[in-house]
């Protein structure tokens, strides 16, 4: 007997070395460099997301299997990768401020953060290709772990370590159930891997019990993971405590990330028991089209209303998958495309005017911003408008494609659905827009400047300091950060560029939609 | 072999984890029933590995108990955290979010 070197395809995996080495790198850039911590960490990770966005582009178009078939590179899990590597170069830049040393005198935790920020984006890549129920399931927690610290990161304010346990007992909860359905897949089946899965299911297991139940928690978990609507509880409290730049990044890219393992898992593993889970997930994307829209309604903060409209926006994404054909595989890419382009733009407003006025991210804190600060509401009221789906924005042709591919796969209610919540949605996008545009500024609040008393017994982590909330609470006014500023035009120039022009953008989508046309009807 | 006692087994376990998750208020018990759902699942996977004759079950069980300390020094953590802000460990009393 002879040893056989297993061969590994150093080329395909390019993109998890390199944000692996980054990640290194980052950490260690982060123990180095005490004093200029901030300068040095990020431009490591920048290039970290560069390489790695660089390498997914050089590898566009193969199609194999890597690492014995636990990971699959095709254009699917590329589109993926590429997305969550965009929301993390937005987001690098927009955290700029935010873990800045929690009382003067302390380390700076730039180096922590953004090594947390890129092992997250790791498992996002890894997530978006794997084609394997252990990667799938500790791709997903690569994904989760480091985004419940990063929620939690803000230890001194309340809020932030409150939405870092409740994602963490959610997310985890959604984990187990994820896993137990794993579990009973794979005891119907026989197998891990996707593929040998679709083979045992379509041999007669279609209807087989330990699979249907499988099927039905696996959907469950991954349902928490996307905040699809009887699951979507956490959502706006964890988008509204955890930082703003960990909100935007939590926002766009896990859901890119988990819809593409969710079209990969359900297409291909159980692609031959179509008939059974279509329904249901049919059910699902309809309820969360309506609870989303409907709870955004009343929200007063901005992160809320946007959690809740990204509630919605995973219920129209899930009728690409429940439509089942490379059409509605080509629209969901698509529309997770337009959606991290017009949410980042939305996130980085609001993280420049958390700063700026007192009213922390309540609607208040945007009033008058048509006036004061033009080069801030035009980014979000762009955003807004094409959340909104309005016609000349990315938003709008996603809409319309999704859909067209829910006509085409005879499910025009969901269709009728879409339109329904895109004219409740209208209520909510527009009193954003109406307030930037048409409302006087509202006066800005005193900084509290004189914090809590000293007392006996205090902790360090426990009291604020005033000079230091004093110091965040009252910016300078008409503070310009290029740094923000710059992110939030490109992202919604790129939203409107896509709306007139978007045959490029529906080119890369259907390229990542024909990875999976073997396996589609 | 019969691996029907095994699941119910795992599943008797998997709801008493998510019965404690949704009633119970600590954190820590929260996190301990936590635990209890994830070993459901790599009990049902080492049974379902032994009833296949194939060791994908017992690796995938493996690797899941890594994952499952992962969380737990994570939750550990964040409850340290807030125990040291003076934080109520009480989900109830979490009602700084809502709106």
């Amino acid at each position: 007997m002879t040893f056989h070197a297993p061969h590994i395809d150093y080329a395909g995996l390019s993109p998890v070395i390199a944000l692996t080495a980054g990640i290194c790198a980052v950490l260690v850039g982060g123990v180095f460099s005490a004093r200029r911590q901030r300068l040095v960490v990020s431009v490591l990770s920048l290039t970290t997301v560069a390489v790695a966005a660089g390498l997914c582009i050089w590898q566009w178009g193969e199609r194999e299997d890597l690492v014995a078939g636990a990971l699959r590179l095709d254009e699917l899990g590329l589109a993926g990768a590429l997305i969550a590597i965009l929301a993390a170069a937005v987001v690098i830049p927009l955290s700029w401020r935010e873990p800045a040393a929690e009382r003067p005198g302390s380390e700076p935790r730039h180096g922590e953060f953004q090594a947390l920020l890129l092992s997250s984006v790791l498992g996002m890549v890894l997530l978006a290709q794997a084609q394997n129920l252990v990667v799938l399931f500790v791709s997903l927690e690569l994904l989760s772990v480091p985004l419940y610290v990063l929620c939690g990161s803000a230890v001194r304010r309340t809020q932030s370590l409150e939405s870092g346990l409740k994602y963490l007992i959610v997310g985890s909860l959604g984990s187990a159930t994820l896993l137990y359905g794993l579990a009973f897949i794979y005891g119907g089946s026989g197998s891990t891997d996707f593929t040998t899965i679709r083979d045992a299911v379509g041999s007669g297991l279609t209807d087989d019990p330990l699979v249907l139940i499988g099927i039905a928690l696996a959907a469950t978990g991954l349902a928490f993971k996307i905040s699809i609507a009887p699951f979507h509880q956490w959502t706006p409290d964890v988008y509204e405590g955890a930082p703003t730049p960990v909100t935007a990044f939590m926002a766009v890219a896990t859901k890119a990330a988990a819809f593409c393992v969710f079209v990969r898992f359900f297409e291909v593993a159980l692609g031959p028991a179509v008939d059974n889970w279509q329904p249901a997930l049919a059910v699902l994307a309809a309820v969360s089209i309506v609870v989303g829209n409907i709870g955004a309604l009343g929200q007063s903060s901005l992160k809320r209303l946007l959690g809740y409209s990204g509630v919605a926006q995973a219920g129209y994404m899930l009728v690409g998958i429940v439509c089942a054909s490379a059409l509605g595989v080509n629209a969901l890419v698509f529309y997770l495309a337009a959606y991290t382009l017009m949410n980042l733009a939305a996130f980085a407003v609001i993280v420049v005017r958390e700063r700026e006025s007192g009213y922390g991210d309540g609607i208040k804190a945007f009033e008058g911003l048509g006036r004061d600060r033009p080069d801030l509401a035009w980014p979000l009221t762009i955003a807004m408008l094409a959340l909104a789906g309005l016609p000349a924005t990315a938003g709008f042709m996603g809409k319309l494609y999704l859909i067209e591919a829910a006509v085409d796969a005879d499910y025009t209610w969901l269709g009728v659905a879409i339109a329904i919540g895109t004219m409740i949605s209208l209520a909510y996008y527009l009193r954003v827009v109406a307030a930037v545009w048409m409302r006087p500024a509202a006066e800005p609040l005193a900084p509290e400047g004189a914090g809590m008393p000293a007392m006996a017994g205090g902790s360090p982590e426990a009291d604020p300091l005033p000079s230091l909330a004093a110091a965040t609470a009252a910016p300078r006014p008409g503070t310009r950060c290029l740094a923000i500023l710059v992110p939030a035009w490109l992202m919604a120039g790129a939203t409107i560029f896509f709306g007139v022009l978007p045959s490029p953008l529906v080119d890369w989508a259907s390229h990542a939609g024909g990875a999976l046309t073997p396996f589609l009807a | 072999m019969d691996v029907t006692w095994y699941v119910v087994l795992s599943a008797v376990l998997f709801a008493i984890g998510a019965g404690g998750v949704l009633i119970r208020r600590s954190p820590l018990v929260i996190l301990l029933c936590l635990e209890l759902m994830l070993n459901a699942g790599n009990l049902a996977l080492v049974a379902f590995s032994r009833a296949h004759g194939n060791e994908e079950g017992q690796v995938f069980a493996l690797i899941v108990m890594v994952v499952a300390a992962c969380e737990v020094v994570v939750g550990l953590g964040l409850i340290v955290a807030m125990f040291r802000r003076r934080l109520p460990l009480n989900v109830d009393e979490m009602r700084g979010l809502r709106g």
